[in-house]
């Protein structure tokens, strides 16, 4: 399930975020329905498994919901909700206890156990070697790269979710694709 | 290849596969990766991630549409419009609990307003009704309304005697 697209004459979000705050449920499923995939492929670029991914989106929106008065409407709901969520990760990583270096070797394991959804998404041989590569790219990078490339964020827009400067994530964005063409090669 | 024309063109590569582009750039950025390999070989790399990206596993939309419908926002939210109703039902039900007999208590003093994080719950903590008025069920699951608002005026008359 992707997100789904705002068309026109849709709410924009910050109207939706405002009748949520007024209660109205049925705009806060309207949020969850536009942001959910770009939360969960944030959430599993850090944690890197479905399941642990699927809680920490879930707690996600919930801090969001719950904390919707303290949203600043000069933010894009979508960048308050990712950076949310990419704290929640980092927060469900630490409780782990885990190290994200591992992240080749974690790679690997969802590669060879059951393919999940997640995974069952990659079509071709060198789309499945591309990922693969992304994820021995370093955090900032490979989350620069993503989030530009996958989710159309402004360097602006991903410097507050990886609590980095504008120029910090531009930097980490074409360091992380150069890269990764030199790991392709 | 210029420098410059590949540094604006691999600033565009990314709003180019995800389809966020105007025809002008578009035309900028077909025309030049004709010319160049480097960043031919960019534009293929993001279409493959792009279309390459996770997407989440089934279950997750209803299950997070289901967290909604359930949990605190719903009920933080419909809680606002009457803040006063909700620190009195609270009240009533924090002196049900404690078995305080309210209407003799003049020192029992009930705010107007309550500050947001007094009525922000953990998920699962709280029962709410269909019109989201009462707070305080299943305590008060067999009261009838009038028996409801005459409870009502008795903290009422409680809170004003034990504040003048
Ligand atoms: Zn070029």
């Amino acid at each position: 399930m992707r997100d789904e697209e705002r068309r026109d004459g849709d709410p924009s979000d910050l109207e939706l975020v405002q009748a949520g705050r007024d209660g109205d449920e049925s705009a806060l499923g309207l949020l969850v329905r536009r942001h959910h995939a770009a939360a969960f492929r944030v959430a599993v670029s850090l944690v890197k498994e479905d399941d642990v991914a699927q809680d920490v989106v879930q707690d996600a929106f919930m801090k969001a919901f719950r904390a919707l008065d303290g949203f600043r409407g000069d933010a894009a709901f979508r960048t308050w909700l990712l950076t949310i969520t990419a704290n929640e990760a980092r927060g469900a990583l630490r409780r782990r206890g885990r190290r994200k270096e591992s992240a080749l070797d974690d790679a690997i394991e969802v590669q060879s156990g059951d393919p999940s959804p997640a995974t069952a998404a990659i079509q071709s041989v060198e789309a499945e070697r591309a990922r693969r590569k992304l994820e021995e790219l370093p955090d900032k990078q490979r989350m620069s790269v993503s989030l530009r490339i996958e989710e159309g964020l402004s360097f602006k827009e991903i410097g507050e979710i990886i609590g980095s400067s504008e120029g910090a994530a531009r930097v980490n964005y074409f360091h992380g694709i150069r890269r990764l063409r030199e790991l392709m090669e | 290849m210029n420098e410059t024309m590949c540094g604006t063109i691999r600033e565009l590569i990314p709003d180019v596969v995800g389809g966020r582009i105007s025809e002008t750039d578009l035309g900028a950025v077909e025309g030049h990766v004709v010319e160049c390999s480097e960043c031919a070989a960019e534009l293929r790399l993001a279409g493959t991630l792009f279309a390459s990206r996770p997407v989440p596993p089934p279950g997750l939309l209803e299950r997070l549409l289901d967290s909604v419908r359930t949990s605190a926002p719903a009920v933080r939210t419909r809680a606002q419009p009457s803040r006063v109703w909700w620190s009195v039902a609270a009240a009533a039900v924090a002196a049900f609990a404690l078995g305080i007999g309210i209407s003799s208590d003049p020192g029992l003093e009930l705010p107007v307003e309550v500050p947001g994080y007094a009525y922000e719950v953990e998920e699962g903590d709280i029962w709410v009704s269909d019109d989201g008025l009462l707070a305080g069920a299943p305590l008060f699951d067999d009261l009838s309304d009038d028996a409801l608002l005459q409870l009502l005026e008795e903290l009422s008359v409680a809170s004003a005697g034990g504040s003048a």
